[in-house]
């Protein structure tokens, strides 16, 4: 599904990932892990397509398609979703206003047909309770005022209500408390589906004790330096990242 | 206003020596830097007699034609050119054939009132608000020539005036107004200004909260479009203890457009605990686009709250950015973005039919204030 090839990308005129490979299958969870200024969220946005992260060699093609060349709602509505580290305060727009106008951006963009506002509130109610995301925390404005435990229960949410083909979680585990980190987690795996690629993103083992991955790839200074199955995450947490990259360097 | 009304003699005569050493406005005047006047105003001539219009008048406000020549009633002869009075002010109080007095008596809620300026030249107008009563105003601006509005209000204790001007895009015009105005104890004023955009637009506010527990609200957007100007000016005098004051206003400007908010705030000696609050935020859609805002503050007492702030800037791209990558189209997702920012001075709004209205031109606005 997602197929990376020694990417280069630059920010600002600096290049902060060097020769990235990664590939990742439908139906599996994949975990990049490393340190800080590794590249880790560098790679998480140049996949969701922001801007000023240039793509100066290599390649990403994401079913086929060249994703270098599409705009980031285009992504969006292709199935591609990022699990923001930080999810941006809009005051003025709505949360349950902004899930609709989203929602419904990506049917259109798709061909089908759009849902009213009644159909998205039921299929956010559904998803809602399990995350804890309340009635009143909807009818807020996004993001604003939300604690961080909220900020990533809606993120989720969103994930759940997209229903995305490529899910990228950015340091998902970031800032949130044990209950919180398992709440979350037990949100992402009830969204694991054999259609569904997730590639979660931490720079701590524990979250991975909760969505368990297929394969761990290490990353540091802006390339791959390990790879392996989830044993791998335990191995990082009792000898650290400095054992790991020194003996890839 | 009558040439005949002879009791009005002394105060004209006042208002156009005080104009005469005044003169027109330009931008080597300190107030007026970021709105050249006599430049925008060039050969036009203030020869005409611009008009107005009330509907939706209810049972029990009192409304005087001041150009009729019948004998003016006691509560205009006793407020009508009574407030301070700047240059432009004293330019149309001086030179106006026409005008307009309205009264709501003494705890009597006036509902809605709506009142139109159209036509190039000079109007007054005179709103007296007894203690205890109540009213909506909406008020509009019209036409594309050089127009000079001035506005008296007297608002009496535990009155209270719900003001909502809307001033649409206007290409040529030149639009210029002053707001004059006291309120008494436990009185409040809540003003909300929408501004289109003109080739010159000015709108300036000196509110007196002449005693305790007197406030003023005001709010306004202005969305501009290429080669619009709106400038908004307040001068709130805190002139006694325990009164308050807010202001927030927000600005679109795209193109070559330029917003300008000047607010002032003087604290009088001894007006302890007095509170006041200016916020003023521009966005700017393009390069070409200037915003300058200046809040000002002149403190003589020892015990207040006064706050204020400033900020000009772009929308924010890590926004812009949330939005896209959840599928919401570049354009759709800018849209949505300045809707936001405008929609926190809206929301003062405290009538839904007025926030609706407000919202529509807002609508009609923004495709061009949007545009670079």
């Amino acid at each position: 599904m997602l197929e990376i090839k020694n990417l280069h990308v630059a920010v600002d005129g600096k290049e902060i990932l060097k020769g990235l490979t990664l590939s990742i299958d439908a139906g599996q969870v994949h975990a990049i892990m490393g340190p800080n200024g590794s590249g880790k969220s560098t790679l998480s946005y140049v996949l969701a397509g922001r801007a000023g992260y240039e793509i100066t060699s290599g390649s990403i093609r994401y079913n086929g398609e060249d994703l270098n060349a599409l705009a980031p709602e285009e992504r969006a509505a292709k199935g591609i979703f990022l699990a923001m580290q930080y999810p941006v305060e809009i005051p003025g727009v709505t949360t349950l206003n902004f899930l609709k106008t989203a929602l419904n951006a990506q049917r259109r963009a798709r061909g089908e047909k759009e849902v009213d506002a009644k159909t998205v509130l039921t299929t956010v109610r559904k998803r809602a309770a399990t995350l804890k995301v309340s009635e009143e925390m909807l009818k807020r404005a996004l993001n604003v005022g939300f604690s961080g435990g909220e900020k990533k229960r809606l993120e989720i949410l969103q994930m759940a209500l997209f229903e995305p083909k490529l899910a990228i979680l950015d340091e998902t585990d970031s800032g949130l408390d044990i209950d919180a980190l398992k709440l979350v987690a037990e949100g992402v795996n009830a969204l694991r589906s054999p259609e569904r690629a997730m590639l979660v993103i931490t720079h701590y083992q524990r979250l991975l004790d909760y969505i368990v991955p297929d394969r761990i790839h290490v990353l540091a200074g802006g390339r791959i330096v390990a790879e392996g199955g989830k044993e791998l995450a335990h191995e990082l947490e009792a000898k650290g990242y400095e054992h790991i990259v020194g003996k890839a360097a | 206003m009558n040439a005949n009304a002879h009791w009005l003699d002394e105060r004209r005569a006042e208002a156009a020596n005080r104009f005469a050493a005044l003169g027109l406005p330009h931008r080597r005047i300190e107030d007026w830097k970021y709105s050249d006047l006599k430049t925008a105003v060039g050969s036009a001539n203030d020869d005409g007699a611009a008009s107005w219009t009330v509907g939706n008048l209810t049972d029990g406000v009192e409304l005087f034609d001041l150009a009729s020549t019948a004998e003016a009633p006691a509560w205009v002869k006793a407020h009508l050119g009574t407030l301070p009075q700047n240059a432009m002010a004293s330019a149309s109080f001086a030179q106006a054939r026409t005008g307009l007095a309205l009264r709501v008596p003494r705890n009597s809620a006036a509902g809605s009132v709506s009142l139109e300026f159209s036509g190039a030249g000079s109007t007054r107008a005179l709103i007296v608000l007894e203690g205890g009563a109540s009213l909506t105003l909406v008020e509009t601006r019209a036409g594309d020539a050089f127009s000079n509005v001035g506005v008296e209000i007297v608002i009496g204790a535990h009155a209270q005036l719900d003001h909502v001007r809307l001033a649409p895009y206007a290409r040529d015009a030149v639009q210029v107004e002053e707001y004059a105005m006291t309120v008494a104890r436990d009185g409040l004023y809540r003003a909300h200004l929408f501004n289109g955009g003109a080739k010159l637009s000015r709108a300036e506010f000196q509110i007196a909260l002449a005693a305790q527990n007197a406030r003023a609200q005001l709010s306004g957007v202005s969305v501009l479009a290429d080669g619009t100007h709106a400038d908004v000016t307040t001068h709130i005098v805190h002139a006694k203890g325990h009164t308050e004051s807010t202001q927030l206003f927000k600005h679109v400007a795209g193109g070559k457009s330029r917003a300008v908010y000047q607010g002032r705030i003087t604290v009088e000696q001894g007006a302890d605990k007095s509170d006041s609050r200016q916020t003023a935020k521009a966005l700017l859609m393009g390069e070409r686009a200037e915003a300058d805002l200046k809040p000002e503050l002149e403190i003589f007492a020892d015990d207040v709250k006064c706050a204020h702030g400033a900020a000009v800037g772009d929308l924010d791209a890590g926004s812009l950015f949330y939005l896209r990558a959840r599928g919401i189209p570049e354009a759709e997702a800018r849209n949505m973005l300045v809707r936001a920012f405008l929609e926190e001075a809206v929301a003062e709004i405290a009538d839904e039919t007025c926030r609706a209205t407000v919202w529509q031109a807002v609508e009609v606005a923004l495709p061009g204030a949007m545009a670079p």
